[in-house]
């Protein structure tokens, strides 16, 4: 094909075609400037054009990102903005490189699918070639609408990160996580949560984690500083499945969370936005933020996250371009799946997730074909998609550990495990389900139990699995059984200060105070300042008799944590029974001033006010 | 195609000379050769376009470059789209904490003379004004929006220990990844 020569007299041009022609057996490798230009002289009458054929698709894979204030780096909105750009968009188009959209097409849609069709990535050549024309104003359909600011409007509540974070200009890329305190004093329901992350075009993801226990914030150096690192483990005290993906990539227009899908927001609750950060050559100050839309009702309809996983067979030998592992899990209830979340590292290649239905019949839920981090997304699906029970849910990922995968953070190649570090890997597969009654209590529990033997099934050895197989058990009161399960989670991690407390606790409701107590010690030694321990131990002295004991516990509770009315309420219950009355009385009536209906407190201050009952 | 160009830029150039609507420009809007401009020494071209990302994210790598070759080669950014100000590369050499010089090229002399078709990529020009090597500063880029987690391979640093010690160059040409210079107006 010949090319013409732009800013060049005629009789340069003429110059440039003939030598073209000379040397055009001569080609080094595909050039992504270059092709498809003829520029045609005369423009057919049924020629592509921008307004009627280009535009409709740019509006619709293009512009979320592609605009003033958002990802993309240049804006597509109209015709010259896409002129401007036309032979790269051909190119990255053409590698399916944009728009950046991971999954192959299926049967079960996805919302927001950004994808192009061979046919539009044709029409998209062919516009070039035939001289990028613009055609009819009057086919221009109507540009889409992007609100400024807040995509769902002012919200109720607007929190900003404490401290921004210092993006070095080069350097690997950066995960970063910004703790937020929410400032909720009674139990909240959000019907949105908005994620602005901060300057958009040095943000690939950002992801937030529900942390009900204060388990992110012992990782900053000072409160608010926030932390690195890309994956975080959570703790949660009681039986309380997470249940939302509040995820935000480029392009992610912010939506409200399904009717009667509320996120529940505790006091005390943090949120850890989990960020993945792109050095842009200079630096940066990244400080998001985060907007809540409140609503007065409760959830009526409770969906949950499953975790299909096997990181226990990542086990990646150098140079291994096709290593697999899969899990798969049978559903003890039916479900309506309505997201999907894939997630492996730098060397992840080729990810499926399959479900087989009872009759036989297999769905795709989700194939990646070139698995991509920096890509990385929840998929929502268009509509639910019913799974009843008895579906076997599959993961099969395969990863490439050469150095022909460009991803590769090792050259050479070394081997690689699982971990929670960028350059270890992962096999992760989240779907969001929500449950469908069952014959047998709370679907939820019921589904959380079975995953639960499913991961001790799987990894008979594994520390966590027994861990949570044990809280799932208590946590459907079946504390027999539980217990045996706490005990091999402590045989097999005997410093881990959350086992021996959870076991502690078990032993305690089991009436084994002896026991109990040994168990709370191994977890303070474990881990000196444990709160919940600390006070657990109190409890276990106080139920064997010794105040004292017991006093000192609660005294060390109450300074790990003033605002804690049980430990108030307890430290004067312990003072009592030793007779120091007017430090009793002290404790308890700040155990009420945090809590005016603590019964416990009341009753025993009421006690205390009886006459002899005081000093 | 690529090939084609190169052998009609010299012709070209030949037969045109340096045409002052075709010649680069200093920020002042003077006409400015780089390559006639520091007779002793290796010059280095380094494309770039104001709204590319990945221009963007070479300025410290381009810096450290130019300050580690300080002594035997002349770096120059220069900003071959006609839409970019004076005043907006300014900026942008301040937002960049750049201290390499910069050229405005709208006619599209150097981009010619260098073969470029992307930014940013560079061109080495011996003491001579021949060019040595055009192509990508690194490979941190495997293509657009699909980065390593670092370069593992140096073609810039390794055509300019070429050009200013001798040791034999084994790439002249390399592919670019980057921004289409030719989509500009």
């Amino acid at each position: 094909m010949m090319r013409w020569f732009p800013f060049r007299s005629g009789r340069g041009a003429e110059m440039v075609v003939t030598l073209a022609l000379i040397a055009s057996g001569w080609c080094g490798e595909a050039q992504d400037c270059t092709g498809g230009d003829a520029r045609a002289s005369t423009v057919a009458p049924n020629a592509v054009s921008f307004n009627k054929d280009i535009a409709p698709i740019v509006y619709r894979s293009c512009a979320s990102c592609h605009r003033p204030g958002e990802a993309g780096p240049f804006p597509l909105l109209t015709y010259n903005n896409v002129k401007a750009h036309a032979r790269q968009i051909v190119t990255v188009t053409e590698k399916r490189i944009m728009p950046p959209w991971l999954p192959d097409p299926q049967a079960a849609r996805f919302a927001d699918d950004l994808r192009m069709d061979d046919h539009e990535i044709e029409l998209f050549r062919k516009w070039v070639e035939q001289g990028e024309v613009e055609g009819n104003a009057t086919d221009l359909p109507t540009p889409p609408k992007f609100a400024p600011g807040w995509q769902l409007g002012q919200p109720d509540l607007v929190l900003q990160a404490e401290k921004a974070f210092d993006l070095p200009p080069s350097g690997s890329d950066v995960y970063w996580n910004f703790i937020f305190r929410l400032p909720v004093t009674a139990t909240r329901w959000a019907r949105a949560v908005e994620i602005r992350p901060g300057d958009k075009r040095f943000v690939h993801h950002a992801n937030i984690l529900v942390d009900r226990t204060h388990s992110a914030r012992s990782r900053e150096a000072t409160p608010g500083a926030g932390f690195g690192g890309m994956e975080i483990r959570m703790e949660s005290q009681s039986f309380d499945p997470d249940s939302h993906f509040l995820f935000w990539k480029p392009g992610t227009i912010a939506s409200e969370e399904p009717a009667g899908m509320p996120v529940r927001l505790d006091p005390g609750t943090d949120l850890v936005l989990n960020t993945h950060l792109l050095p842009s050559g200079k630096p940066e100050s990244i400080q998001p933020s985060i907007g809540i839309y409140f609503t007065d009702h409760p959830a009526t309809l409770f969906p949950m996250l499953v975790q299909l996983e096997n990181d226990a067979k990542l086990d990646i030998p150098a140079g291994d371009a096709s290593f697999s592992v899969g899990d798969d899990f049978r559903l003890p209830v039916d479900v309506s799946l309505l997201a999907i979340y894939p997630h492996a590292h730098y060397l992840g290649k080729d990810l499926l997730a399959e479900a087989k239905l009872p009759d036989g019949t297999t769905k795709t839920l989700i194939h990646i074909p070139r698995w991509d981090l920096n890509w990385q997304a929840v998929y929502r699906y268009a509509e639910p998609l019913a799974l009843p029970k008895g579906t076997v849910v599959s993961m099969r990922y395969s990863y490439d550990n050469s150095d022909a995968n460009y991803a590769n953070p090792r050259h050479p190649p070394v081997r690689v495990k699982s971990g929670n570090r960028s350059s270890d890997e992962m096999a992760h597969l989240w779907l969001q389900v929500l449950p469908r009654a069952a014959d047998s209590g709370d679907p939820r529990m019921v589904l959380q139990e079975a995953l639960a033997r499913h991961n001790v099934d799987k990894n008979p050895n594994d520390f966590e699995a027994h861990y949570n197989l044990a809280a799932m058990l208590q946590a459907r009161d079946q504390l027999k059984l539980a217990i045996p399960e706490y005990e091999r989670a402590v045989e097999i991690q005997p410093d881990d200060a959350t086992a021996n407390n959870a076991l502690g606790e078990a032993l305690l409701l089991d009436g084994k105070s002896e026991s109990a107590v040994r168990h709370f010690q191994a977890a303070l030694t474990a881990r000196p300042e444990y709160f919940d321990a600390t006070y657990n131990l109190g409890i276990a002295l106080a139920g064997k008799g010794d105040f004292a004991g017991a006093a000192a516990q609660f005294q060390n509770a109450v300074r790990l944590n003033s605002l804690d009315a049980d430990a108030q309420a307890n430290l004067g219950g312990a003072l009592a029974a030793l007779g120091k009355n007017a430090d009793a009385r002290a404790h308890l009536e700040r155990a009420l001033e945090l809590n005016p209906s603590h019964r416990l407190a009341r009753e025993n201050l009421e006690q205390l006010r009886q006459p002899g009952g005081d000093q | 195609m690529k090939q084609a160009l190169a052998i009609l830029v010299l012709l070209v150039s030949g037969v045109a000379g340096l045409n002052a609507q075709t010649t680069a420009m200093d920020l002042d809007g003077k006409p400015f050769d780089p390559l006639s401009a520091s007779p002793s020494k290796t010059t280095v071209l380094v494309f770039v376009r104001k709204d590319c990302p990945i221009s963007a994210r070479y300025a410290p790598e381009i810096e450290r470059l130019s300050e580690q070759y300080r002594k035997n080669a002349q770096f120059y950014l220069v900003f071959p789209d006609k839409t970019e100000s004076a005043a907006e590369i300014h900026k942008y050499l301040h937002d960049f904490a750049y201290t390499v010089p910069a050229l405005r090229d709208p006619g599209h002399a150097l981009v010619h003379r260098a073969s470029a078709q992307v930014t940013p990529e560079a061109a080495v020009f011996d003491a001579k004004g021949a060019l040595v090597y055009h192509g990508r500063i690194d490979n941190l880029y495997q293509d657009i929006a699909r980065k390593r987690p670092q370069a593992t391979t140096h073609e810039l640093d390794d055509a300019l220990r070429s050009a200013t010690q001798g040791v034999p160059l084994l790439a002249r040409e390399t592919r670019a990844v980057g921004c289409c210079i030719s989509d500009l107006p």
